[in-house]
Order: structure tokens, then C-alpha cells, then sequence
């Protein structure tokens, strides 16, 4: 996954519950806020003592364990939640680059890490595949609004049983409406999201590629895609039709 | 074109040379003594031959057999010339020949018969004179046609010991033999010296050769180590001799530069490592923003103060890592006349400022004045109050104050705070170094990890150096000795 590729299945329904072991202030805070919006719950542990004590009681769905922490090292934290809760995926982030942490890292449990600085959508991939192998809080592979059957593994999309024919862009600008019902995106957050953080096009384009969207699932009004004048666009399932 | 050879082939040329000089003046003067020896030996065996038979015509039973008129029994020139042809008959024989010379240098008698016998050669005046005043031992040698003859004179005298000389005997004899005998020796000689010439400098080229061998051996390790094996060491066996100790100073020079190339990569490692930290808060920062945050006016300014404060931290790690590479050039410290107390009294009211409510006590010490640089000075002093603060509560206090050191000042910065634990203690100038915390200051503060590492750097490039002492809850002390000059 490259930071600016195509990630399509953006965000979760599903609600997974995170814990953050971190004590870095700045670092929790754009987590908090990053992971919050794409559907999480998130907790923050500032130390490691916390951090086990957090695991204990709140049975997270995965936890987000940094290695330097101002009391114990990431290393212990993990093999001691790893004695109390064998499953929980355990993502680590690691500031060496050096592959002895790496493995002393899976070594002691941890499920996957990543090297700081990460890119946050590399982190987000991580999450949801460790979320999808563990058989917790599972993004479904099939979404479903009226008559619109979205399947994110074949990559296809039905319209009241009859196929639809879309270019990934408009694939993707589907997929990110149908699981973010009724949230306001603007043209720049389409952009970002769908073109990549480095499209530096107009965001007319944004525009246009709706628009045939809007052709190819047939949506008449009252829109299941409407458009927010000066702000953006919008996903409407319930009052579709 | 000598000093592009290398060392081994000019000490085997040089030594070669040495050997080759010493036997050449050795054989030369063997040579020439051994000449000499010869020659001598053969005059005086001509002399000891000739002695006799001169004798017996000269004062012998002819004289009275053959007395002439008078009673006086002593030879004189009638008497010479007459027995002259006998006398030279008699002196010659196969080497040599004899003439006989009346005290004209006339040749009255030419002793010389038989074919084989050698041709006499013709008197010089120069000689024949001095022999004809009375002087015995007239020898030289005369070289004619490529031939040495051993040329004698013996004057021959009316009496023995008398004054009163008649004639002179010329003995020559051509040298020959002892020029076959001499030919020989310097043969033997040269072949010798040549033998042990090249023999000698086989011998002195091996000894070079296994001299230089650990030289070699030096190259060799220098150029692994040139590409970047640094823990390659010499390896001698012991020896105390120059070649040792230079294998021991390069072994102990490469130790240093391994243990300064290793600290430097371990500092650049810390540096990336501090880095990386600012660096993630602000690249997720923006991509939480990019993706959907930038539309929440809160969320955006909540991430911005965040990342405001990344930036910042990072602008004072570039600063202080700029400041610790300055450092390392000395020219960088201005020095100046520092009045200790003046100064002092000046830094007190920021540093009341800083300390918030903490009781913050100056203890002035003896008046003195130092060279240093003021701004360093202040930021010493400045770092030292800071880091102070961080490990106090706000009612503890914290004391700054100076005596007189060892040819110095010795200043001191005390704090009642939290101290730090024994072992971390030796670490606490490292680059980045954190230590474990005794107990949370209540308000999280993460200096960059290079504050004392800096104080530490300025304090030596003054010449000084910083000492600390700390027992956890009971405080910590700094003391820093700077020189006078």
C-alpha cells in the first residue's frame, strides 16, 4: 500500500475499539482524532503500567503499543497484556529501524509493526487487517444501501440486481458514501481521500467524476448522493427513494 | 629517484655500500702493507747478502794480501777501482745486479755477465748523493717499461763506521717476484671482498626484509581498516623495539578512532531517533487533517497547536545540534574578562523570573574575574538553572554560587529536587540520554535531550570541566571548574 494508492475501504462501521499506549502528546492527539473519524473508539494509555491496566478492563479490539514508554518498555507491556489475553492483535510502533526490535517485537507477541514516521493510511490498512484476522470487529466485505449491493473484495456493484460498470474513481467515491452514510465530505476531503494527499488537480474534477456516478446507479431525485452548495456532497440511504 | 625506491631496496643499497667501503679500505691497506712488508723484506735480505761479500773485499785478507806500498792498511779509491770488477761480479746474481760508482757517480764496474742476469739500471744523481754523504739505507723504487725495480745503494767506506766514503754499490733488482706474490694476494683479497660483499648484503637484505616485514604487515592492516574494517588490529608478537611501539601507538590510535567514529554513529542514530518523533506527530497530523478533520474548525486548531509545538521542538533540536557542531571548533568561544560577581548579579533577576516560585539563593564567593566567553557563560549557567527547575518542585530550592578552585573558579548550581538515580548518573551528558524518572515533576516536560550534553561541551571548550553529585530526593549539585584564562 503506498500512502497516496487507491485505499478504497475507508473506515469502519463497525465501531472496533482501540487502545493507544503512547506518551507522546502530539502523536495520541492526531491518533485520537484520526482514528475516531474513521468510525473507532479510542482510548489512550500514557504509560505502560496504564497501558496494561487499560487492556485488562476495557478488552480492546487491538491496541496500538509504542516501544519507548517513560516507565517500561513497549516489549514488557506486550508480554504482559500477552499473559493475560492471548488473542488481541498488538500493532507496534517502533522508532529503530533496526530488524532486531522488529523481531524482539513479534517475538514477545506483538502482531505487526510499523516504523516511525508512518503514514497514518498505512496504519489504517494495518489496523483493519489485523481487525480482519483476528475475526473481531469485522468490516463486512458487503455493503448494502436500498437496492445497491456493494462487494469490496470482487470489486463489483449491483443495482437492483443488475451490474454496474465502474471506473475504480467512482468505485471508490461509492464505497467511501455507503460507509460514511449521511457525513458531509468536502470536494478538498474527496480529493485527498480518492486522488491521493499529492493531487494537486481542481477539485471540479470531483464534480464530474459524481456526476457519472450519479448516471451509472441511475440516482434521480431525491438524490442518494446530494450535493451541499459550497460545502460538499453527502450520502443519504434512508430517504432514497 | 632514491626516494621513490623503497625503504627495504635503499637501507640494502646503503648497506651494501657501507660493507663494499669498509673492505675496499681494509684490502687496500692490507694490500699496500703487505707491498710494503715484501719490499722491505727483500732489501734487507739483499743487504744481508751483500753485507759480507762487500766486507770481505773491502777489509778483508785481500786488502792485506794485496797491500799496497805504504803501511796504512785501509782501501781507498786506487784500491776500490781495482777490486771494483769483483766486487760487482760477486754482488750479482740471478735477481740481482750490481754496479759500482766512484764519488763522480762514474760507473766503474758493471757486474752484469751472463744473459740472464738483469740489466742494471742507470743511477740517479738525487740518490746516489745521498748515499755517497754517508747515508746507509738508500732505497727506491724505479719504474721503467712497465717493470718496479728495487733499487739499493751502499756506500762503500775506507773503514768501517768511517766518514770517509770511496764509492756507492747500486743493487737493483726488478720486482717481479714480489709482484707475482702481491698479484695473487689482491686477487685473493678481491674475491674475497666480493664474496662477502654479496653474501653480506643477501645476509643484510633478509635482515631488512623480516625488520620491515611488520611494517608491511602495518600497511596491509591500514588499508582494511582505510576500507572500513575498523576493528582490524595490528597483531605483532611482543617486542619494545620502534616497530613495537608504533604498532602500539597506531593499535591505540585506531582504538580511539573506532570509539569516536562509534559514538558519533550512535549520536547520529539518537538524533534520527529524536527525529522521528516530531516527524510522525506532524505527517499524521496532516493526514488526519487531509482526510476529513481540515472541515472541523476545533479538530484543526487542536491539531495545529499540536504540530505548532512539534515544529518548535524541532527548530531547538536543529538549534542545539548546530550550537554542540560549533562547539567543536574552538575559534567559536570569545573570550573576554568576565567579572564573576557583576555577572552573576546580572543573571539573578532572569533567573528569579525562570524559577517561578522556587526560593532561588545566589551565594557570592570571593571576588574574582576569568576569560571567557559571556554569552557561553550565561547559557551555562542559563541550561544549568533550567534543567534545576525541571527536577524541583515549586517550593524546593535551588542555590547557585562559586570559590576558588585549583588554579580556577569552581562554580556550583545546588537544587533540593527529586536527584537523579546512581545509575543514571554517569550517562546524563550522553546525547539523548533519558534516564528513568525518579518521580513525575507533575508537568510532563521532554527537554531535546541535548541541554547538559551542551553545557558539558561548553565547559570544555573553556577549558574546564563539570562535575555532578546527586542522592535521589535530596537534590543534585553541578560543579563546574572553569581556568582563570
Amino acid at each position: 500500500m503506498t500512502e497516496n494508492g487507491f485505499d478504497t475501504s475507508c473506515g469502519a462501521s463497525s465501531g472496533a475499539r482501540i487502545l493507544v499506549i503512547e506518551d507522546e502528546d502530539t502523536i495520541t492527539e492526531f491518533l485520537k482524532t484520526g482514528l475516531k473519524y474513521e468510525g473507532y473508539q479510542v482510548t489512550i494509555a500514557k504509560d505502560g503500567v496504564t497501558g496494561v491496566d487499560c487492556a485488562r478492563e476495557m478488552e480492546p479490539d487491538l491496541i496500538i503499543l509504542d516501544i519507548m514508554l517513560p516507565d517500561k518498555d513497549g516489549f514488557e507491556v506486550c508480554r504482559r497484556i500477552r499473559r493475560r489475553d492471548s488473542d488481541v492483535p498488538i500493532l507496534m510502533l517502533t522508532a529503530k529501524k533496526e530488524i532486531s526490535d522488529k523481531v524482539k517485537g513479534l517475538d514477545v507477541g506483538a502482531d505487526d509493526y510499523l516504523t516511525k514516521p508512518f503514514s497514518f493510511e498505512e496504519l489504517l490498512a494495518r489496523i483493519r487487517a489485523l481487525l480482519r484476522r483476528s475475526g473481531r470487529a469485522v468490516d463486512s466485505t458487503e455493503l448494502r444501501v436500498v437496492d445497491i449491493v456493494l462487494n469490496t473484495e470482487t470489486r463489483e456493484v449491483y443495482k437492483g440486481g443488475k451490474k454496474v460498470s465502474l471506473t475504480p474513481t467512482e468505485f471508490s467515491l461509492l464505497e467511501l458514501f455507503m460507509r460514511h452514510p449521511r457525513r458531509v465530505f468536502t470536494r478538498e476531503t474527496l480529493l485527498n481521500r480518492i486522488w491521493g494527499y499529492d493531487y494537486a488537480g481542481d477539485t471540479n474534477i470531483v464534480d464530474v467524476h459524481i456526476s457519472h456516478l450519479r448516471d451509472k446507479i441511475g440516482d434521480k431525485p431525491p438524490c442518494l448522493i446530494r450535493t451541499h452548495y459550497g460545502v460538499g456532497y453527502a450520502f443519504y440511504p434512508g430517504e432514497g427513494k | 629517484m632514491w626516494k621513490k625506491l623503497s625503504l627495504r631496496t635503499r637501507l640494502t643499497i646503503l648497506y651494501a655500500g657501507l660493507l663494499a667501503l669498509l673492505l675496499t679500505i681494509l684490502g687496500v691497506t692490507f694490500f699496500i702493507d703487505t707491498r710494503n712488508l715484501l719490499i722491505e723484506n727483500t732489501a734487507s735480505h739483499i743487504r744481508a747478502t751483500a753485507k759480507p761479500i762487500i766486507e770481505h773485499w773491502l777489509y778483508g785478507e785481500n786488502l792485506s794480501s794485496q797491500a799496497i806500498e805504504g803501511t796504512k792498511k785501509k782501501p781507498d779509491s786506487k784500491y776500490l777501482k781495482k777490486i771494483s770488477r769483483q766486487l760487482a761480479r760477486d754482488l750479482t746474481s740471478r735477481n740481482v745486479v750490481a754496479i759500482v760508482l766512484d764519488k763522480n757517480g762514474k760507473v766503474i764496474a758493471n757486474g752484469k755477465v751472463l744473459e740472464e742476469e738483469p740489466a742494471p739500471v742507470s743511477p740517479n744523481p738525487f740518490y746516489y748523493r745521498r748515499a755517497f754523504s754517508g747515508e746507509n739505507e738508500v732505497t727506491y723504487i724505479l719504474s721503467t717499461d712497465n717493470k718496479n725495480v728495487l733499487v739499493l745503494l751502499i756506500p762503500l767506506r775506507s773503514a768501517p763506521g768511517s766518514d770517509h766514503v770511496l764509492g756507492v754499490v747500486q743493487l737493483s733488482s726488478p720486482l717481479t717476484p714480489v709482484e707475482r706474490i702481491l698479484y695473487r694476494h689482491g686477487l685473493t683479497l678481491a674475491v674475497g671482498t666480493l664474496i662477502t660483499l654479496i653474501l653480506g648484503t643477501a645476509l643484510g637484505l633478509l635482515l631488512i626484509s623480516s625488520a620491515l616485514s611488520e611494517l608491511r604487515h602495518m600497511i596491509a592492516t591500514c588499508q582494511s581498516i582505510t576500507e572500513g574494517r575498523m576493528d582490524q588490529r595490528v597483531h605483532l608478537p611482543q617486542r619494545s623495539d620502534e616497530v613495537g611501539q608504533l604498532a602500539q601507538a597506531f593499535n591505540r590510535m585506531v582504538e580511539r578512532l573506532e570509539a569516536s567514529f562509534s559514538a558519533q554513529r550512535r549520536f547520529v542514530a539518537s538524533a534520527a531517533h529524536e527525529l522521528r518523533t516530531p516527524l510522525t506527530a506532524l505527517r499524521g497530523s496532516l493526514e488526519v487533517l487531509m482526510r476529513g478533520a481540515q472541515d472541523d474548525p476545533a479538530t484543526v486548531a487542536h491539531l495545529c497547536h499540536g504540530m505548532y509545538r512539534e515544529v518548535l521542538r524541532l527548530s531547538k533540536l536543529c538549534e542545539e545540534l548546530l550550537d554542540l557542531a560549533k562547539l567543536e571548533i574552538s575559534e567559536n568561544v570569545q573570550k573576554e574578562k568576565v567579572v564573576l560577581k557583576e555577572f552573576v548579579n546580572e543573571f539573578e533577576e532572569q533567573a528569579r523570573v525562570l524559577s517561578q516560585e522556587r526560593e532561588i539563593s545566589i551565594l557570592e564567593g570571593p571576588s574574582v574575574s576569568l576569560k571567557a566567553d559571556p554569552n557561553m557563560l550565561k547559557q551555562i549557567l542559563f541550561d544549568l538553572l533550567q534543567n534545576a527547575i525541571q527536577h524541583t518542585g515549586r517550593n524546593d530550592r535551588i542555590a547557585l554560587g562559586w570559590k576558588l578552585g585549583d588554579n580556577g573558579v569552581d562554580i556550583w548550581v545546588e537544587d533540593n529536587g527529586h536527584g537523579i538515580l546512581a545509575e543514571d548518573l554517569p550517562h546524563i551528558f550522553e546525547p539523548f540520554y533519558q534516564g528513568k524518572k525518579v518521580s513525575e515533576c507533575g508537568e510532563h516536560h521532554k527537554g531535546s535531550g541535548l541541554g547538559l550534553t551542551l553545557v558539558k561541551a561548553m565547559v570544555e571548550a573553556h577549558g574546564g570541566s563539570i562535575e555532578v553529585r546527586s542522592e535521589v530526593n535530596r537534590g543534585t549539585t553541578f560543579l563546574i571548574k572553569l581556568p582563570f584564562e
